[in-house]
């Protein structure tokens, strides 16, 4: 080691202050379950497969016991030939070795296979879990914990607990099952085994504990400065034309050689830590093995152990390096593998937001009464919004960003309850109805034009709640213009689409979640920009073949495009959290206010 | 320890793959060589040790003699506490070579493509180039870190094939050519297997893109209720993973087994044979053991070297990607002969459209159909070719660097990078003194001020990657501010603020002229809040300008101007009539 640029303290320090920062930064982020929320959790999941858990277990100790025989015979053999045997002996001793062999091929084949079965079974319970609970997560939940905390959880945390689970928990399973009935194996040699084995104990477990109380925070600091690295290179290849544009090279260039460079710190402190654990531990197997050669030459010479003895425990306790080898290095895995846990199931804590209540609407009228709301405690975006919304009636909303328009549209929508007021469909609160119920009566769709993983028709189908024909799909489709596209598409509405599959334009996207609206059937729906994407003139055209999908429903549209709001019904232009105009579009022009202002500039 | 990363990667040998995993080894075959001593020295303590345990039973056990027992344990501690010395020190190393090679190739991929500019994404699939400093850093990697292992495979084995011979010819020879052949005779296997881990591996990456879809579509789920439904398909295909999974198990499961199997028969034959000899004293009892040590340590070289060659075989087509990446040339070249740069002020001039950008004054764009003013754009900020006369002088016979210094063009493509807002907006403050005042500038033109007071730290708010944290609107108006920052000779702006809603657009209009006064400024976009504060507007037909005036002039001399900017067709006009 020429240069010493970072001591190990500095180190340290650094892990530790990452420590602290995931800490406070989780502050705002989703819940995580506590260690006897894991624990309650894992009994849970035991009790639930008792038999699957006790075959795979029963099977591993056999197939265990069986590996035993070779140091065993062995050691009788080398007795033997000591002592004086015959050819003959020495044939049945092989074929007893073969024997033993078989069976312990047969045992292992089927141990694994029953617990990777089992396994399988357990990640998919896990993960099927998971992603109910995600999907029941309040929307305000998830937005002040950021998209990051769930993206870890849904990708990070799922694939490593699969890991764990497939592959981490059966080794270490296998791995102890095997080291204690090759340790008991040792013993029934003789009781003297244990003094050597004892001796290798201390230095492991303080290494152990020295180790494990690092490596983790160790390792994910490693684990995030790669997703740092891949993120600037994602950025700077995506972004080469950005990056050209503005002669950003060499801010680049400095920006990923940076985070190389923290990179390699993390890399310094983990490889730190595994230059002091790796000799420490190997120096602990090496005693027992020494200690036991020395040990049983002693005992034999003074008469107290056979050669037999001496030669059967010298082999267990090597025998004995590698399991318990496996089931060290396996520890930090695990560890890992729980926080994930403790993450995933964490999700489950979040409180619901909505409570049904059985009430049913009496009609299908939506009323906001002095909505007051506020994403973050002592900041309203809503100051006492009244709003009535005739049956039938479309209503346009305008106002500048972060006026509160979206805020109001995803309250009118039941997305969120209000801090105090009451936002109704026939009397009863949005709130108050079961998703399943609420998607009958009102609908939103917004300018995020996502595209799901899948085909179209999973895309189309994700609004129906029954079987849905093509012919209904396709009909939908034409209703919002983009029957000929998805029909001049090679697999049709069998077409893979999202991240992987098909890319599709953002206003192609956003026909989709308009047909998606027209499939879902709603007699109120909230468009939140959702023209906004596709080329204006096009736009033009969409909305007038939906105008025929909304016709004989009400319509809530945001739109900061005017002329979509002088062909509404009435027009509320929404400032600073407050409705400050409201009326047909030329009453507003005749007003004179700031709506009119903004005609009068657009339109010259 | 070498420091990493370093200064410079160097430039690489990207003929051929090949020659590319030979240029990284002959950069670091330093430390390589390093490794490659303490992987003999560790690997060799390994494959001896079964030797002194016999010697240590011959010697001091059957012979009765404590004081050679004493001897050889004491060899048997020295040489593990050797094996674990060179073992770590070899670790080290290794892991050295890793960083070296793939930190290398992550610096290399970045410089490529920063080179290459805007012609990355025509030439190759930028997923492409982002899985090499996913994945391809890491086989790159696995190649320079295995040989220290393998060097260490290939002397243990010389040694412990030396030592079997001379002990005996026959136990010697069914030791050295079992043990390759029992690895052969678990190759078949190791093929379907790794087919159906593919599979799954597929069916888990698919599964774990519709978990993520959570995160983006929940808002859209909830909007239309279908968490259920989703729901039932995420479970329908996490019972799919299970089924694969359950079918790599079956013969994964077998894999293992036979893992125990063949080296166990083969420690079987080992022993019935060295038994035998035993009974004949053609060996010692002690050598009897050794001899079943070695069967059992011998399976680890071989399959170290099969590891090794695996981890060459893919380094080698990773190594063909990155050559592949490495090897491209930017589209826009620099002239071999530079011209002398114009003045500054000088005229613009597309040919072929006939658009002519004058100096010092706002002049907006508005073409039918739409995509032509993004061509012509291309055009005059020469991020295509064409024939482009800048103040007499061919753009084409200028260096690239000079426009782009001079001509900055903002377009849709633009993304916003992470880190420091204020930083991504107006590059470091420690480099440019007036950097502040120019940023509050183009900030304030740029209407930002709620983006700026929803972020808890304001400026210096660490910004998500590619921006992701804000919404469209908010992400269009930084980028437009960025630009601004920039203070540039000419300015191109396409369509930046087509993501903004009225209120907004109105007031950044108004105040880019202000920003903007007395420099030239070009903007493409189709809306009247902007085009009625433009000093000058350009109408394209099919390519070619057709009409050119103030924006109200054009509004009643021009009815395709009219159609298309305020997006009336005739019977718009009756209703608003009406």
């Amino acid at each position: 080691m020429s240069k010493q640029t970072y001591n190990r303290r500095e180190l340290a320090a650094e892990v530790e202050r990452r420590k602290q920062a995931r800490i406070n930064g989780d502050r705002e982020s989703l819940p995580v379950a506590d260690q006897a929320e894991v624990k309650r959790y894992l009994k849970h999941l035991l009790r639930r497969h008792p038999r699957a858990i006790g075959i795979a277990l029963g099977l591993h100790v056999l197939a265990a016991v069986a590996g035993l025989a070779a140091p065993r015979l062995l050691g009788g053999l080398v007795q033997d030939v000591h002592d004086g045997t015959t050819v003959g002996h020495v044939d049945r001793i092989a074929l007893v070795l073969a024997v033993f062999l078989l069976a312990q091929t047969v045992l292992t084949r089927y141990a694994r296979l029953r617990s990777q079965v089992f396994g399988e079974q357990v990640l998919a319970e896990l993960r099927e879990d998971f992603v109910g609970n995600a999907l029941a997560l309040p929307i305000g939940v998830v937005e002040s914990a950021g998209s990051g905390d769930l993206l870890t959880r849904t990708s990070r945390d799922v694939d490593q607990l699969g890991w764990s689970v497939r592959w981490a928990i059966p080794e270490w399973l296998i791995a102890t099952v095997t080291a204690i009935v090759t340790l008991i194996g040792a013993v029934l040699v003789g009781w003297w085994v244990l003094i050597p084995c004892l001796l290798g104990v201390p230095p492991l477990v303080i290494a152990l504990r020295w180790y494990l109380a690092r490596a983790k925070d160790g390792y994910l600091w490693e684990g995030e400065t790669y997703s740092v690295i891949n993120a600037s290179l994602t950025e700077t290849v995506e972004g080469a034309r950005t990056v050209e544009a503005l002669g950003l090279q060499q801010s680049r260039i400095d920006q990923v050689d940076d985070d190389i460079a923290e990179s390699f710190r993390a890399e310094r402190y983990t490889l730190g830590l595994r230059t002091v654990f790796f000799p420490t531990v190997e120096t602990a197997y090496l005693i027992p093995t020494v200690a036991t050669l020395l040990f049983g030459g002693w005992l034999y010479l003074h008469g107290h152990a056979s050669l037999a003895d001496v030669t059967a425990a010298t082999l267990y306790v090597q025998a004995l390096i590698d399991p318990v080898d496996r089931v060290i290095s396996i520890m930090d895995e695990l560890q890992v593998g729980s926080a994930s846990l403790a993450r995933l199931l964490g999700v489950a804590k979040v409180p619901e937001d909505r409570v049904a209540t059985g009430r049913q609407p009496i009609d299908e009228k939506i009323d906001a009464a002095e909505v007051r709301f506020s994403y973050t405690e002592g900041r309203d975006v809503l100051h006492g919004i009244d709003l009535s919304v005739g049956i039938g009636e479309r209503i346009a909303m305008v106002g500048p960003s972060g006026a509160g328009k979206s805020t109001l549209g995803r309250l009118l929508a039941g997305i969120h309850p209000p801090r105090t007021g009451s936002v109704t469909v026939g009397e009863v609160g949005l709130t108050e109805l079961p998703l399943a119920e609420l998607r009958g009566h009102v609908a939103l769709v917004t300018q995020e034009h996502h595209v799901f993983v899948g085909t179209l028709r999973d895309n189309l189908a994700l609004a129906v709640d029954e079987e849905a024909g093509d012919d209904r799909l396709l009909a939908a489709l034409d209703s919002v213009d983009a029957g000929d596209w998805t029909r001049a598409l090679p697999h049709g509405l069998n077409t893979v689409v999202g991240s992987g599959g098909l890319d599709l334009s953002p206003a192609q996207a956003q026909q989709l979640a308009l047909a998606r609206l027209v499939l879902a059937d709603p007699h109120t729906l909230v468009l939140d920009e959702a023209t906004s994407l596709i080329d204006p003139r096009a736009a033009r055209h969409l909305e007038r073949s939906l105008a025929a999908v909304l016709e004989g429903r009400t319509v809530i549209a945001i739109a900061h495009r005017l002329f979509s709001a002088h062909d509404a019904d009435r027009v509320a232009v929404v400032e600073d959290g407050r409705i400050s105009e409201f009326g047909s579009h030329h009453e507003l022009v005749q007003a004179g206010g700031s709506y009119a202002d903004l005609w009068s500039s657009w339109h010259q | 320890m070498r420091d990493l990363p370093l200064d410079h990667p160097g430039t690489a040998d990207s003929r051929t793959p090949w020659s590319f995993l030979r240029w990284v080894l002959k950069g670091q075959w330093d430390s390589v060589a390093v490794a490659m001593v303490f992987g003999v020295i560790w690997m060799t303590c390994s494959a001896v040790v079964p030797a002194v345990i016999g010697k240590a039973i011959d010697a001091g056990v059957t012979g009765r003699d404590s004081g050679e027992l004493w001897k050889w344990s004491a060899i048997l501690f020295g040489v593990g506490v050797i094996q674990s010395a060179s073992g770590i020190m070899r670790h080290r190393y290794a892991v050295l070579n890793w960083l070296t090679s793939a930190y290398r190739v992550v610096q290399l991929v970045t410089r490529q493509a920063t080179h290459l500019g805007a012609t990355l994404s025509k030439r190759v699939a930028t997923g492409e180039v982002v899985a090499i400093g996913t994945n391809d850093l890491s086989h790159i990697g696995n190649a320079m870190d295995v040989l220290a292992r393998a060097m260490g495979a290939l002397v243990s084995f010389v040694v412990v094939a030396v030592i079997l011979l001379q002990t005996s010819v026959t136990l010697g020879l069914v030791v050295l050519i079992g043990v390759p052949v029992l690895l052969l005779l678990l190759g078949p296997l190791l093929k379907p297997l790794q087919q159906r881990n593919l599979e799954q591996r597929d069916m888990m990456g698919h599964l774990s893109n519709i978990a993520t879809d959570i995160v983006s579509g929940l808002r859209v789920l909830r909007g239309i209720g279908g968490e259920r439904i989703f729901h039932d398909r995420y479970r329908t295909e996490s019972q799919k993973v299970r089924q694969a999974g359950n079918a790599v198990a079956r013969l994964q499961s077998v894999l293992d087994a036979l893992q125990v199997f063949l080296p166990g028969v083969f420690v079987v034959v080992v022993v019935w044979l060295g038994a035998r000899f035993a009974v004949q004293d053609k060996i010692s009892p002690g050598e009897l053991v050794a001899f079943y040590g070695y069967a059992a340590f011998l399976v680890l070289p071989l399959r170290t070297a099969t590891e090794a060659a695996n981890k060459w075989i893919r380094a080698h087509v990773s190594a063909r990607r990155i050559v592949k990446v490495l090897a491209l040339q930017p589209e826009i070249e620099d002239p071999r002969l530079a011209a002398d740069a114009p003045a500054p002020d000088s005229e613009l001039v597309d040919v072929r459209s006939g658009l002519r950008i004058r100096p010092g004054v706002l002049t907006a764009v508005v073409s039918e159909p739409a995509g032509d003013a993004a061509e012509v754009v291309d055009r005059l900020g020469r991020f295509a070719e064409g024939d482009v006369i800048w103040g007499g002088v061919r753009l084409d016979t200028l260096p690239r660097a000079l426009v782009r210094e001079r001509i900055v063009v903002s377009d849709t493509s633009a993304i916003l990078f992470a880190g420091r807002l204020a930083d991504q907006l107006a590059g470091i403050r420690a480099a440019d003194p007036d950097r502040d005042e120019r940023l509050a500038r183009a900030l304030h033109a740029a209407a930002t001020s709620d983006v700026l007071e929803a972020l808890p730290e304001g400026l210096d708010t660490l910004v998500a990657e590619k921006g992701r944290s804000f919404s469209g609107g908010q992400r269009q108006r930084l980028i437009l501010a960025r630009a601004l920052a920039r203070d540039p000779e000419v300015l191109i702006l396409v369509e930046s603020t087509s993501a903004v809603d009225a209120h907004t657009e109105a007031r950044i209009a108004e105040r880019l002229v202000g920003n903007r006064a007395g420099r030239t400024t070009v903007v493409t976009t189709s809306s009247p809040l902007m085009l009625s504060r433009a000093d000058v507007v350009v109408f394209l037909e099919g390519g070619r300008v057709v009409a050119e005036g103030r924006h109200a002039d054009l509004l009643t001399s021009s009815p395709a101007y009219r159609a298309v900017v305020t997006r009336e067709e005739a019977e718009d006009v009756e209703e608003v009539a009406r």
